[in-house]
């Protein structure tokens, strides 16, 4: 059936059960679906995840090579985050470059990794000027019930916990890990009437994709908004959205360090 | 170290200790994917691979349309963290190649007079790449059609063979693919246990006709063991269907 | 209880060419599987029961579907099928003279219709005439896997009628694998859940007495 069809239908039923105080997959309203997380999966990658987050299922896979530092940096190294929605995912992602939707995921994703700090670039230089290593970050959506946007950050920073810097392949040393020293995470929520529903499933999305991703770091200091969708947004209802977030994405956070 | 120099063969043993005819390990699984109508994921030797089918469905643009029959779409695509050295994304002139190829051999099995006016599109992504990553994108979405419910004749199985040393060995590693003297990737239809015909052949090097023969028998032998596999990661999936009331 | 075979495409299922029922295909003489499904042997056909698969209009299936485009000879329908189907005017029963066509069925709208003609080309044509076919203005449609449909209707229709006694609603299952339903709205509520039960555990025993258990436990709840 045609998506937006398929949606309406959908729609009602989502709106029904919300205003019985209910959620589809008789979730709570703040609650994440069951995560899991599968690092080193891809082993031509200098690290890797695989992220399932309900039925959403993103893979990651690092790889870096020396490049040369931009201009105003000479001492950094670079990151690079793309992402393809691919149609494998879903029936609507066609093939081609990359969509405004997955441009804006690689966005998102890589400002939390950049603010965080999450990883330090000053370690990255091996030669001030004229060498640095290059992170590519590459996004490899496979499985699209909603929420790719958490699913892919989570399997960002998880893929680079599990990376090692390639030094031997370019005889520049040894391998070393990837230093890692913070851990952003984003939450998205979507806000229907005057509910916040935390991580929506697709299906919950048919009632519109009017969302807010708020991405923290460790110390609950937040390093990425986004307001996705064409809704207004009071300041009371944004001051609840944060809260929320930095109280889940520390309970994701917690998943994460098991790793 | 130059193309003449590695020793490919050892006492009899390939590099990674094989037999001649002996498979890499394979692993099956079907209806991997949520939003797909019909998906498979497969690891064959270092190669693990996921492949979604959507269809029969409308097809757009509408000037692609065939009034008599579903029009097939394959898209074999490599993530750029599937190789040693990062590949961009985007289709390059290898990938287009080999779209082109395995979706000639899935076409002449599926019943696509049953759709016209339709698409069945195959997508299968390469997330870690290995030699023979071809044939095992064939395997994988093979076993999406199935998953998806689409008609068929049989079930379409792949392998491919190699010459190194001077021997023929089944299911080549890289270096194997890299430093021998032919690669031989085919494709077959099997219907009820049994090889039908070929429907994806390849040759890349040299060889003799009686070579090519002996290839082709490697090949059917290791066809029918992947078959067996391909068979049972649908039988896992939908076993309990069996029972009704 | 039934146990019925899986098989496969290109699964040989029987010698004789005339026993070839739906979902096989002949060739020398032989009959064989051509999809995914459960395999049905009886004295006279051999057939298979798609396990997987988009719905395909046939004729005379009732089915529910959503306006896509009005145009001045009738309406464009999506019936959630690779296929799109088309309700001409003459077949709609509520068109009258001093209306337009947008006047009495709008893009969006539902309808329960039957199928009346398939060309060659896969061009459907429904129609409204007949006493199950309405434009649909109440309740609530669910959608399922097509494949899934003769599950909620059960065996000489078991599972639709216990639905239908046990919460008192209207029910009107389309064969394109959406379904209408009509009534209180608590209750619909509860079947709507119950056929996502039914569409998740279609093969497992006891299904009738597991989703009668469910709909009185669901209704106890609503009442406390």
């Amino acid at each position: 059936m045609n998506e937006e069809v398929l949606m309406e239908i959908r729609r009602d039923y989502v709106l029904s059960k919300l205003r019985d105080g209910e959620r589809i997959d008789g979730r709570k309203f703040d609650e994440i679906r069951h995560i899991e997380i599968k690092t080193g999966v891809f082993k031509k990658a200098e690290g890797s995840a695989l992220v399932k987050l309900g039925n959403t299922q993103v893979a990651v896979g690092i790889k870096m090579q020396p490049g040369e530092p931009f201009p105003d940096t000479p001492d950094q190294g670079i990151i690079i985050v793309n992402a393809e929605l691919v149609p494998l995912a879903s029936p609507t992602f066609e093939p081609g470059p990359p969509d405004e939707n997955a441009i804006e995921l690689a966005r998102v994703v890589d400002r939390g990794i950049r603010h965080s700090k999450a990883v330090d670039l000053s370690k990255l230089c091996i030669e001030e000027g004229s060498k640095v290593w290059i992170i590519f970050i590459d996004i490899w959506a496979l499985d699209d019930d909603g929420n790719l946007m958490d699913a892919s950050a989570l399997a960002a920073i998880s893929a680079l916990l599990d990376t090692k810097v390639p030094a031997e392949r370019f005889e520049l040393g040894d391998d070393f890990p990837l230093p890692v020293r913070d851990l952003p995470i984003a939450i998205t929520s979507l806000v229907v009437e005057d509910k916040i529903l935390v991580d929506p499933c697709r299906d919950e999305l048919s009632v519109g994709r009017n969302v807010i991703t708020v991405t923290t770091d460790q110390e609950d200091n937040i390093v990425s908004i986004q307001k996705g969708g064409p809704f207004l947004l009071s300041e009371e209802k944004l001051d609840e959205i944060i809260e929320l977030s930095i109280r889940k994405a520390r309970d994701v956070r917690s998943i994460l360090s098991k790793i | 170290m130059k193309k003449e120099e590695i020793k490919l063969i050892i006492d009899n043993r390939r590099l990674d200790g094989r037999k001649f005819d002996e498979l890499r390990p394979i692993k099956i699984e079907a209806g991997v994917l949520k939003r797909a109508d019909g998906s498979c994921y497969l690891e064959m030797g270092g190669n693990k691979v996921v492949a979604a089918v959507y269809g029969p469905r409308e097809v757009h643009p509408k000037h692609l349309e065939d009034p008599s029959k579903a029009i097939i779409r394959y898209r074999y695509s490599m993530a750029p963290f599937s190789v040693e050295e990062r590949k961009r994304p985007g289709p390059d002139r290898r990938s287009i190649e080999i779209s082109k190829v395995s979706r000639e051999a899935l076409e002449p099995v599926i019943m696509k007079e049953l759709f016209p006016r339709s698409t069945i599109d195959i997508f299968v992504e390469v997330l870690q790449a290995d030699a023979g990553s071809r044939t095992a994108c064939l395997n994988a979405a093979s076993v999406a059609l199935i998953d998806a419910g689409i008609p068929m004749k049989g079930i379409v199985t792949s392998v491919a063979v190699a010459k190194v040393d001077g021997v023929l060995v089944l299911d080549p590693i890289k270096e194997e693919d890299y430093y021998g003297e032919a690669d031989v990737p085919f494709a077959f239809l099997i219907r009820n246990g049994k090889i039908e015909s070929i429907s994806l052949l390849q040759m890349d090097g040299r060889l003799t006709f009686e070579e090519l023969k002996e290839a082709l028998r490697l090949a059917k032998k290791g066809a029918m063991k992947i078959y067996q596999l391909q068979r049972e990661a649908i039988m896992k999936k939908y076993i309990k269907e069996e029972v009704i009331e | 209880m039934i146990s019925r075979k899986i098989v496969l495409p290109g699964d040989l299922i029987s010698t004789n060419p005339k026993a070839a029922g739906v979902n096989t295909y002949v060739e020398n003489g032989n009959v064989y599987a051509r999809v995914l499904g459960l395999l049905d042997k009886t004295e006279t056909t051999v057939r298979v029961i798609p396990l997987k698969g988009r719905y395909i209009p046939s004729l005379n299936d009732t089915v529910i579907g959503i306006v896509k485009e009005v145009t001045a000879n009738g309406w464009i329908i999506d019936i959630n099928s690779p296929y799109m189907a088309f309700l001409p005017i003459p077949e709609n029963p509520d068109m009258k003279v001093n209306k337009r066509p947008n006047e009495v069925l709008d893009i969006g709208d539902a309808i329960i219709a039957k199928v009346m003609n398939i060309d060659p080309k896969m061009k459907v044509t429904l129609t409204m005439k007949d006493k199950l076919c309405r434009a649909i203005r109440l309740g609530r449609i669910v959608i399922i896997n097509p494949t899934r449909v003769p599950r909620v209707i059960g065996k000489k229709g078991s599972m639709i009628k216990l639905l239908k006694s046990e919460l008192d609603i209207q029910i009107i299952v389309g064969q394109n694998g959406l379904i209408w339903l009509n009534g209180d709205r608590r209750k619909v509520s509860i079947a709507e859940e119950a056929i996502y039960l039914i569409e998740l555990e279609a093969h497992t025993e006891g299904l009738t007495d597991r989703i009668a258990e469910f709909i009185r436990k669901k209704k106890d709840e609503i009442l406390r």
